[in-house]
């Protein structure tokens, strides 16, 4: 290494990888729109190439000599009057091998989108561009926060920081109302998931106070599950069951950011960001935050079977529904979108059964393949004229060839088909679910690889479906008999892109050569406390074998034959079959494109009784209540004593002197009559 | 001389300076009060440099005793202690923003309307300065006339009913305030010395509790608490700019910091009896308040109910009596000072553009309006307490100190109120959409112009604290915390007097102690 030559003094220039994109963000967003495209396109591109450079060290550090770690200075620390500080944070980092590995993903492909982008968004106004890199440039710093945090809150910093910037990028075209909507939208269910990690966080500082990954996972290692806690708010409940709440309540999280079963509902609506958006943040990397926090926190998920068990079904869940969803959807993102969440769903199943490191590798081969193709669609609307409906497209690959072989190595290595790298990590996922018990819910591993391995059926399908209607065939109508492909800037991160999704394919070899299960070895270390726990036999709870390579065929055949179905129904273009089966099924075939009208669900169910009892609330309680009955009623009741008093004081001396005669009578007969007896 | 109070007194004298000036020079006025309100402000550092927080200093700093009535028993006493520091702060901090914010807003009576905001002043740090009952009492009461003349005099259409809604909800509370201050000066001997009377106070249980009551309900209706909250939407709706910013700025601050420093310092017995109730009635709030702002149609309505939201924070906070919620009620009292204030500048910006408040007159602003769009973004964020921002800090300290506190049922009401994080969110984002987003409806919007320089100025410092409190909150909550730590310890001693299960304090956690430091960076 020339520059940063020990592991200290890389550790210290540790925070030069997220302040980089920081300082970027901050100069584009200060300066940006005064100083022309070409100055943003540097300083943002640059930020990010520095970023790179410093985590390209650091890694390497990780890689051959240790962990890095940095111990910052407190940011919130309050110490109670008896000297307890169970709210410390310190803005301290870690690079491990598993940081490390995103912090690769994050920086390499962020560099990759932002050189794309250069391209992609250069029809908007100095203002617009300035903006969307400086947007852009933030994510990255966020994004980084929180992978790099060492402890959950500082994770949550950059959970909620990434969210900002989904949301203002999901909006970036905010004068459409409907796209600010769906910024908003995505906003808002994640702060639904960040409920959930709050309430994770709160109930970890009541049990081990601290929000620190390392002292968590040092405390959690002598935690006996069976104990009974003896002191605090979960005095009474046992250790399992404790953990067992946190981990869901994390798990509410994940689900939120991860889009996963029932919070998944943003993440379709949020295509309606730029495309470069939408393969860094909503596939790449922000997205798959979920499963980063579930990994990270392998050591407590493993005391806790039943929130294992829960994020292997929900994952598998998840993987199918949107996998169905995808079949019908014509949107080029959407269909995109809804491959992302399934795909998500496949990493929860790995890192819910205890197979961490398929999980993590899934992440990794699928921020490859999954960037490929979105950007790979961004360069299809390009050259279509910012057409996204690909019943409209067809027959451009002989139009677009770099996009088309870039886009069909990616959607290869997506379908799980051997030998690229979705394959072997999907595999891996499948094969380590199949074999895994949970004592929770014994079957639970085996339904997921059930369930899981129809959605890789489906995965297949879909992904032909896409790639035959968009690139094969007959061009259907003008424009795409007149596309064009895009420039190099946008093409060369494509190509990069599908060499890493073939290239990665050696990360996940199966076997007993010297390269097999590389990345498994790597990654293995960080997660071995968990895997201890998951093995040793005084907890006795999963088993995992090394298993037979039959599974490995079943997936390649169902890889084969989900294929063969979409090629069958769809090399013919739109129509035959499928249109006959769509005009026999009509309400079926409705509510999948309807995306079976989960949306309207939830406005049913929750949204507009929340808003009925606004409404309701304050016209009742604020209007009718408290200003109608008490604050004016009470002055208008005295005010009508008043008026009814005033009419005995008038001023009219008559009836005054009337009145005292009256009264003088009144008195003398009460005194002398009364008194005379 | 004693620098609090030459703090004190200054805007005063800056009144008086004024009224002596020519009605017609409307720019000497400002620039008299800008300069007064300045030169209060660069005093006031001394304060905040002076301070000692460290733990064996003492309680109330910057003390100045004088006889004022002594056959009476009524002294002038001041002292600051550190959360009154804070709030002193706040409030000469925000004076100069606000008089910036009034140059162009302001043109009628602008010598009138400078001398209220002086003795204003005046009247706050005063309140938060006293030491001496009645001295306090006088204070507290000083602030309802310039308040109410700012409204009635400077404020919008509908502001007669709004200022007597204000005055009469204010002030009924106070006189209750006014008999419970002279019940504990004959039950403590005889003295209104605030020090003096909390030790040697001698009230039975019942009594205290009542007065506690009297206490509580004149704080409770400025904080604003649920159900006592309706004031608030019309005194904020029809202020002028300036006087919203400072009613939802330091105003509202007086009922938390009355709190803090009299009503439960004083009776904490009677506070640990009525706790369970004013910590449901705060997250009550919490939620109400949120819930509230889905439903409004005008902004300036919309951000006061967003207040009883925020304050619902704050008294949760307090309640909770955990070092880490009261930290985070002291703290998201300087947010929402900050942030709320800064979004009544902001508001009010808009409104001498447009002249209007309602939602529906806006929509699409962004693009003409980009750095004003940006600076109301970020104050937002603070508002919804995204991490990075002094909001978030506050938020977390109450939510997590709520939590982890030995109250009863209080991991319910920390659920409950973190329900209103994701409300918080819904309102705060649909206003941000229906002004700057979406497409241009109003032909009036397409030609508006962007931040002033001098605009800029005003958003400066209010964006710059809310950064800078949010990355490094340390030498805002250093403080506050010899202020929390006696107040806890007062807490436990009445709780161990009444011979009650511990139910103040933060909970012990599951595991004994904390680790030994994690081993080093190997793998």
């Amino acid at each position: 290494m020339p520059f940063l030559p020990t592991p200290a003094a890389a550790e210290a220039s540790l925070w030069a990888i997220i302040l980089f994109p920081l300082a970027g963000a901050l100069f584009n967003g200060l300066f940006g729109r005064r100083l022309g495209k070409a100055n943003v396109t540097l300083v943002a591109i640059g930020a990010m190439v520095g970023s790179l450079a410093v985590a390209v060290i650091a890694f390497s550090w990780v890689l051959t000599t240790r962990n890095l770690r940095f111990v910052g200075d407190p940011w919130i620390n309050v110490v109670g009057a008896d000297g307890r500080a169970l709210l410390t944070v310190a803005w301290g980092l870690l690079v491990d091998r598993l940081s490390g590995t995103l912090l690769l993903v994050i920086t390499g492909v962020g560099t990759l989108i932002h050189v794309y982008s250069a391209s992609y968004m250069s029809h908007e106004d100095d203002a617009g561009y300035a903006r969307f890199f400086t947007y852009l440039n933030l994510f990255v710093a966020a994004m980084l926060t929180l992978v790099l945090g060492d402890s959950l809150l500082l994770t949550f910093v950059g959970w909620e920081g990434v969210g900002l910037c989904s949301y203002l990028l999901i909006g970036f075209w905010f004068t459409d109302e409907q796209k600010a909507q769906a910024g908003r939208k995505a906003f808002i269910t994640n702060r639904v998931g960040d409920f959930g990690f709050l309430i994770g966080v709160f109930s970890l500082l009541a049990l081990f106070g601290t929000s620190s990954y390392a002292e968590l996972a040092n405390l959690a290692r002598v935690v006996t599950p069976e104990a009974v806690i003896g002191t605090g708010i979960f005095a009474g409940w046992t250790w399992q069951a404790a953990v067992t709440f946190a981990m869901l309540c994390l798990f509410v999280g994940a689900a939120g950011k991860s889009a996963q079963l029932p919070l998944y509902i943003w993440l379709p609506d949020a295509m309606a960001g730029p495309t470069p958006v939408s393969a860094l943040i909503h596939a790449a990397t922000m997205v798959t935050a979920g499963v980063y926090l579930v990994a990270r926190n392998s050591m407590l998920f493993t005391l806790a079977p039943a929130a294992m068990a829960t994020v292997t079904i929900v994952g598998a869940a998840t993987a199918l529904f949107a996998a169905v969803i995808a079949f019908v959807q014509t949107d080029i993102k959407k269909v995109l979108a809804y491959s992302t969440v399934s795909q998500l769903g496949f990493m929860f199943i790995g890192v819910g059964c205890g197979a961490w490191w398929a999980g993590i590798l899934h992440l990794v081969t699928h921020a490859f393949f999954k960037a490929c193709l979105f950007l790979g669609a961004g360069s299809v609307m390009h050259g279509m004229g910012d057409e996204t409906d690909i019943r409209k497209m067809g027959g451009l690959a002989g139009k677009m060839p770099h996009t088309h072989w870039t886009f069909l190595l990616a959607t290869i290595a997506a379908t799980g088909i051997i030998p690229l790298s979705g394959f072997w990590s999907k595999d891996a996922i499948l094969g380590n679910a199949l074999y895994s018990s949970n004592p929770a819910w014994h079957s639970v591993g085996p339904i997921a690889w059930g369930i899981g391995s129809v959605a890789a059926l489906g995965t297949a399908f879909y992904m032909t479906r896409l790639y035959w209607l968009t690139f094969q065939g007959k061009p259907r109508t003008h424009a795409a008999e007149h596309a064009h492909e895009s420039s190099f800037a946008m093409t060369i991160p494509l190509m990069v892109l599908a060499v890493l999704a073939a290239v990665a394919l050696i990360l996940g070899l199966p076997g007993h050569t010297a390269v097999s299960e590389l990345f498994s070895h790597f990654i293995e270390p960080v997660f071995a406390p968990g895997t201890e726990r998951l093995f040793s036999e005084k907890v006795g709870h999963f088993h995992a074998v090394a298993h037979p390579p039959w599974p490995y065929f079943a997936a390649w055949g169902l890889a084969a034959v989900g294929t063969w179905i979409g090629w069958t129904l769809y090399k013919g273009g739109l129509g035959g079959t499928v249109a006959r089966w769509a005009q026999a099924w009509p309400r079926t075939y409705a509510l999948m494109v309807d995306k079976f009208r989960v949306d309207e669900l939830y406005e049913a169910t929750v949204i507009g009784p929340l808003k009925s009892l606004a409404r309701g609330l304050w016209r009742f309680v604020d209007v009718a209540v408290i200003d109608g009955l008490f604050v004016n009623g009470i002055p208008r009741l005295l005010g009508f004593l008043g008026g009814t008093l005033r009419l005995a004081q008038n001023g009219d001396i008559q009836r005054y002197a009337a009145l005292m005669a009256l009264a003088a009578a009144a008195i003398l007969w009460t005194v002398l009559g009364a008194g005379s007896q | 001389m004693n620098l609090l109070t030459v703090v004190t007194f200054v805007p005063l004298l800056g009144a008086l300076a004024a009224a002596l000036l020519p009605r017609d020079e409307a720019g000497q006025h400002r620039a008299l009060a800008l300069v007064v309100s300045l030169i209060t402000l660069g005093l006031s550092l001394g304060l905040w440099f002076g301070f000692d927080a460290s733990s064996g200093a003492a309680e109330f700093q910057f003390e100045e005793r004088r006889a004022w009535m002594p056959s009476l028993g009524i002294g002038y006493h001041v002292g600051l202690d550190g959360v009154a520091l804070l709030l002193v702060m706040l409030t000469t901090l925000l004076v100069p923003v606000v008089v910036l914010s009034t140059w162009a807003a302001v043109q009628d009576r602008v010598k009138e309307f400078m001398i209220a905001i002086l003795v204003l002043e005046t009247a706050m740090i005063g309140t938060f300065a006293a030491l001496d009952l009645v001295l306090f009492y006088v204070f507290w009461e000083l602030m309802l006339i310039p308040m109410y003349l700012l409204i009635g005099i400077w404020g919008g259409s509908n502001r007669l009913y709004a200022t007597v809604k204000f005055f009469v909800y204010t002030f009924a509370a106070s006189v209750l305030m006014l008999l419970a201050i002279l019940w504990v000066s004959f039950n403590a001997g005889g003295t209104f010395d605030y020090v003096q009377a909390r030790a040697a106070l001698d009230v039975s249980t019942e009594q205290g509790r009542w007065l506690f009551l009297a206490f509580a309900l004149a704080f409770a209706v400025k904080v604003p608490m649920f159900p006592l909250h309706t004031w608030l939407p019309d005194a904020h709706t029809e202020a002028p700019t300036a006087g919203s910013v400072i009613l939802a700025g330091v105003l509202l601050k007086m009922g938390t910091f009355g709190f803090f420093r009299y009503a439960m310092p004083l009776f904490p017995e009677a506070a640990l009896h009525y706790r369970p109730l004013i910590s449901t009635l705060a997250t009550i709030g919490i939620v109400y308040g949120a819930l509230m702002c889905f439903v409004q149609t005008d902004m300036k309505r919309l951000v006061a109910y967003s207040s009883v939201s925020h304050l619902g924070f704050v008294m949760l906070g307090l309640m909770a009596l955990s070092a880490e919620g009261l930290t985070g009620g002291v703290y998201q009292m300087l947010n929402h000072g900050v942030s709320t204030g800064g979004l009544f500048l902001l508001v009010g910006m808009l409104y001498e553009r447009r002249h209007t408040r309602l939602l529906s007159d806006y929509g699409g602003l962004a693009k003409q309006v980009p750095w004003l769009a940006t600076a109301f973004v970020v104050v937002t964020l603070s508002s919804i307490g995204l991490p990075g921002t002094n909001g978030f800090v506050g938020e977390f300290l109450i939510l997590s100190g709520t939590f982890l506190s030995r109250m009863p049922g209080a991991q319910v009401l920390s659920v409950v109120a973190a329900s209103g994080v994701i409300l918080g969110a819904v309102y705060m984002l649909v206003l941000v959409e229906k002004v700057f987003y979406g497409p241009i409806r109003h032909e009036e919007n397409r030609h508006l112009p962007d931040l002033s320089l001098r605009e800029g100025l005003v958003m400066v410092p209010v964006i710059g604290f809310i950064v800078v409190m949010g990355l490094m909150p340390g030498p805002f909550l250093a403080p506050a915390k010899p202020a929390v730590d006696r107040l806890v310890q007062r807490f436990q001693q009445a709780e161990a007097r009444l011979g009650l299960p511990t139910q103040v304090g933060t909970v012990s956690t599951a595991v004994a102690s904390r680790p030994p430091p994690p081993p080093g960076g190997a793998n």
